[in-house]
């Protein structure tokens, strides 16, 4: 049954007038009963909240304030009071009163803010007129006194409000009232001007903030008219009838109208609670002046927010854009409302010049790989640029793809997955501090669920999308083969985790043969747990991480198992390269191209013809030596590392291999922090030929190292305890050798010299760096007991400090 | 009524759900839990260190059916979820004394 103003509008759009209307209806029904219980008593009775301000939603409380001389009065005055509010619940009235004195409705209300915020709203409605007087004469005075600590109240429950909500507007069944850039956020906008005003409500709303006040207030309207309650939830049923009564055929795109709007009223109220904070703290103006200085030739830093210094340079410097997105990435500034407004009032030459094939990989690789990457794509997203660069995430942009599991849009899904990433605590945290290159995972979760628009299978669509995208960015081939995989591969841990025996060997066998290599199970491990971790706040269980991390573990172990144990017997390929391949760990194979097994081949001839052979090459971000030597001596791996050391360079990553006929081929990834290499190109000459002479004996790489300056120590706190551990059961030949200890140089040549010092033969090594952090695995020759216990000892004694 | 509690491996929830709905079950509660009975828990070896995992992660399943449903359902829900392996899980039975659907306080088997 309908009752007092709970009247549904025949039309949506009369859904503002019908508030008003209903405002009105009720204000006759309290004077009513007003007159009735409380005539000639010294009582006022205010409405406050949205009533106040005559927007009654129906089926919304109604919200009062009886305002009394005293404390005494509404003790005295209680069963009027009770008479009073029963009277309008039997009329249907959900009715939600407060008792005050007009010196309680003047004070500041640290635990109870919401009461202070409410008598923005107050209107009078009946009884004692100079009663209410005395409030309407010191309210004024109140709020512009206290006007700072009504802000930083405000500011606080604003804030806890949106974290509530994940601090986004796309969720596919948002609340429009309390989700960020929802009604509450209209509100906010206009008690702010009012705090700032001494109460008064503002007189003029920018045009767009009032369509979107208008959309949601008519969508809420619908809302608790169909629901038949104070329902603020808009689930997908009713995103249905919205957009048929609003004649759109697609749910989805009606969705996209109403992000856009929430999009404008969220960025009004963040602007202003920034604004009015500031005014309100001198100390907040402070320190956001201090980022002033951080201003460079082509932005400007004013109140925390970055501007062009030449705004007209965009338009013949599309790559300003990006500039400015590679500012906000590294010193975490978010552009201004103008620089916003600037970009995107450029977007259709923006997409214009971005369509056209370029190499902008180096300048992305570069966002992506600083400190607040993530803040950088959502300004990037939200101001349209992302989508000019990558025109394949429109069909994803906004899209509710419905589902009970998730909570956000498909681009908002792919931004949280990033921030989940960058955020996953131990031991995620550790996996992703061994990762080389992190920018490639974030740009494979940017484009993992873009295909999802397509409605078939959205992991091929994605991957053809991430393609197109990918080449017309020039990304390097090694790169974006990694994360194409990522894509590619995006759903198979979690899927094993929803249905594969985990405890049984040939899951594990399968899952591992699929990802190939140590590193890109890492990677692929960290997309899982981030793509999980972005379905909903609570999806990532702790008992979901856990079972994550038990299937990388066993992935982990099956894949280093078959460092030593699964060997390439025979290939139905060429002779001359079956040959070179056979007895090569099948890891081998998975982590090097067919041109650079090629180019093996050819350091394998030159070193039948002259016993050695060395090759030094440029990679993107470092360099490479590779040797290939046929006669094994102890400590061919220890002179190589050796000779890196002794010119200044730093290894990061070593692998050791040896195949069946006898060819030992060690690799050595290192770092020239010097640029003693890129400055002078005749020292890669001379680095080839000491290294060779070194390897082959006839210099001693001892007399080399004894030049080289000693490390400077970090300080004590900062140390990283050596550790060494030997495991005789993983394997069948082999003892694997894990060590972790402080890196520096010539830390490799002392473990490795160590080891051919006790006629341990190397058969495998995997080393990897980790900030000061040395991470290295051997797998040497099995041994004894006992000369384990030498062993241990003497590489304990090589990694104590010299 | 009968309560049936089912504790079984993660990878069979999908199958179990599958056949009881194809046997018109629909409501059920899930629970990640971590357990271990006979099957114990077993030592991990993760770059040379050893971990302990002694609580092993199962799914608990709840759901109460009719008196006369409820031997069809734990036949099904059993054949389901067996692998013939130690770690398979266990269901226990329990008698239900009321039911109450609290939209509109339907009692008993019409509130299921």
């Amino acid at each position: 049954m309908m009752t007092v103003g709970n009247r549904p509008s025949s039309e949506l759009e009369d859904a503002i007038l019908a508030l008003a209307q209903r405002s009105a209806d009720v204000d006759a029904r309290v004077e009513s009963a007003a007159s009735a219980h409380f005539a000639g008593q010294p009582i006022a009775v205010l409405a406050v909240g949205g009533y106040g301000r005559r927007e009654l939603f129906p089926y919304s409380d109604v919200d009062l304030l009886l305002l009394f001389a005293n404390e005494k009065a509404p003790v005295e005055n209680k069963e009027r009071i009770g008479a009073f509010t029963q009277s309008l619940w039997d009329a249907g009235l959900r009715v939600s009163h407060s008792v005050r004195t007009p010196a309680e409705c003047t004070e500041v209300h640290d635990g109870n803010s919401e009461l202070n915020v409410s008598l923005l709203d107050q209107r009078f409605l009946t009884g004692d007129r100079v009663l209410y007087a005395a409030l309407a004469d010191r309210l004024p005075r109140f709020l512009r006194a206290n006007r700072g600590d009504l802000v930083r109240n405000l500011g606080a429950l604003t804030r806890a409000r949106h974290q509530r909500y994940g601090d986004t507007i796309y969720h596919l069944e948002p609340n429009v009232k309390e989700t960020p850039g929802g009604l509450r956020d209209y509100q906010l906008v206009r008690w702010l001007s009012q705090l700032r005003e001494g109460g008064d409500s503002p007189q003029w709303m920018p045009q767009p903030l009032q369509e979107a006040f208008h959309f949601m207030a008519r969508v809420r309207y619908f809302l608790h008219v169909h629901s038949s309650r104070d329902n603020n939830t808009l689930g997908f049923e009713h995103q249905d009838s919205l957009a048929e009564a609003a004649g759109v055929p697609d749910p989805a795109e009606w969705m996209r109208e109403y992000y856009r709007h929430s999009r404008v009223i969220y960025r009004a109220a963040l602007a202003a609670l920034e604004n009015s904070e500031a005014h309100s703290s001198s100390l907040f103006s402070q320190f956001r002046e201090r980022r002033a200085r951080l201003s460079n030739a082509d932005f400007s830093v004013h109140r925390d927010r970055a501007y062009f210094r030449a705004p007209q340079r965009l338009d013949v410097e599309p790559e300003l854009a990006l500039s400015l997105a590679g500012f906000c990435a590294t010193h975490g500034i978010r552009p201004s409302a103008e620089a916003a407004q600037r970009i995107a009032s450029r977007l259709p030459q923006l997409r214009e010049h971005f369509a056209e094939p370029q190499p902008l990989w180096p300048i992305l690789h570069r966002i992506l790989s600083q400190p607040h990457a993530v803040l950088a794509l959502r300004v990037m997203h939200e101001t349209g640029l992302l989508q000019a660069i990558f025109p394949e995430l429109d069909p994803t942009e906004c899209l509710v793809v419905r589902d009970f599991y998730h909570r956000y849009t498909v681009d908002e899904h792919s931004l949280v997955a990033m921030d989940a990433f960058l955020a996953a605590p131990d031991p995620y945290a550790g996996l992703r501090a061994e990762i080389a290159d992190p920018s490639v995972i974030l740009l494979a979760l940017l484009f993992h669920d873009s295909g999802k628009a397509s409605g078939k299978s959205h992991v091929e669509e994605s991957e053809r999308l991430a393609i197109s995208a990918m080449t017309r960015i020039a990304m390097p081939a090694a790169a974006r083969d990694t994360a194409l995989f990522l894509i590619r591969r995006h759903l198979d841990l979690s899927s094993a985790l929803q249905s594969r025996d985990l405890s049984d060997p040939a899951t594990i066998r399968e899952i591992a043969a699929a990802v190939q290599t140590v590193e890109l199970l890492k990677a692929l491990t960290l997309v899982t747990y981030a793509d999980i971790a972005a379905v909903n706040p609570t999806a990532m269980t702790p008992w979901r991480a856990a079972q994550l991390w038990h299937l990388y573990m066993s992935n982990y172990n099956e894949l280093t198992r078959e460092l030593e144990s699964d060997r390439i017997q025979s290939a139905e390929i060429a002779p001359e390269r079956a040959a070179f391949l056979e007895g090569l760990p099948t890891r081998y194979l998975r982590t090097h191209s067919a041109a650079e097994i090629a180019g093996h081949m050819l350091l394998e001839k030159q070193a039948r013809d002259c016993g050695i052979a060395v090759e030094i090459r440029r990679l993107e971000s470092a360099w490479q030596l590779t040797f290939a030597a046929t006669a094994d001596r102890p400590g061919l791996f220890a002179a190589a590392a050796g000779t890196l050391s002794s010119f200044g360079m730093n290894i990061l990553k070593a692998e050791a291999f040896s195949n069946r006929r006898g060819l030992i081929l060690d690799m050595f990834t290192f770092a020239d922090p010097h640029r003693t290499l890129d400055l002078n190109p005749t020292e890669v000459d001379r680095l080839r030929t000491l290294a060779a002479r070194v390897i082959t004996g006839k210099t001693d790489v001892r007399e080399l190292l004894r030049n080289r300056p000693k490390p400077i120590l970090p300080s004590r706190k900062a140390r990283i305890p050596a550790q060494v551990s030997f495991d005789s059961t993983a394997s069948a030949t082999a003892t694997l050798i894990e060590i972790v200890a402080e890196d520096r140089p010539g830390l490799l040549y002392d473990v490795a010299s160590a080891m051919a010092a006790h006629q341990a033969n190397i058969e495998v090594v995997l080393i990897d760096t980790e900030g000061h952090k040395a991470i290295d695995v051997f797998y040497v020759t099995k041994l004894s007991r006992e000369k384990e216990a030498d062993l241990k000892q003497a590489v304990e004694q090589a990694l104590s400090p010299k | 009524m009968k309560k049936i509690e089912a504790v079984i491996q993660p990878f069979k929830l999908d199958e179990v759900k599958e056949a009881l709905k194809a046997i018109g079950i629909d409501g059920m509660t899930i629970t990640e839990v971590r357990g271990h009975g006979r099957q114990k828990g077993h030592k991990e070896v993760y770059r040379g260190q050893e971990y302990n995992v002694d609580l092993l992660p199962k799914v608990k399943l709840e759901l109460v059916v009719p008196d006369s449903r409820y031997e069809e359902v734990l036949r099904t829900l059993a054949f389901a979820a067996r692998t013939g392996k130690i770690g398979d899980g266990k269901i226990f039975v329990y008698e239900v004394a009321e039911a109450v659907r609290i939209r509109n306080d339907d009692r008993g088997e019409s509130a299921l």
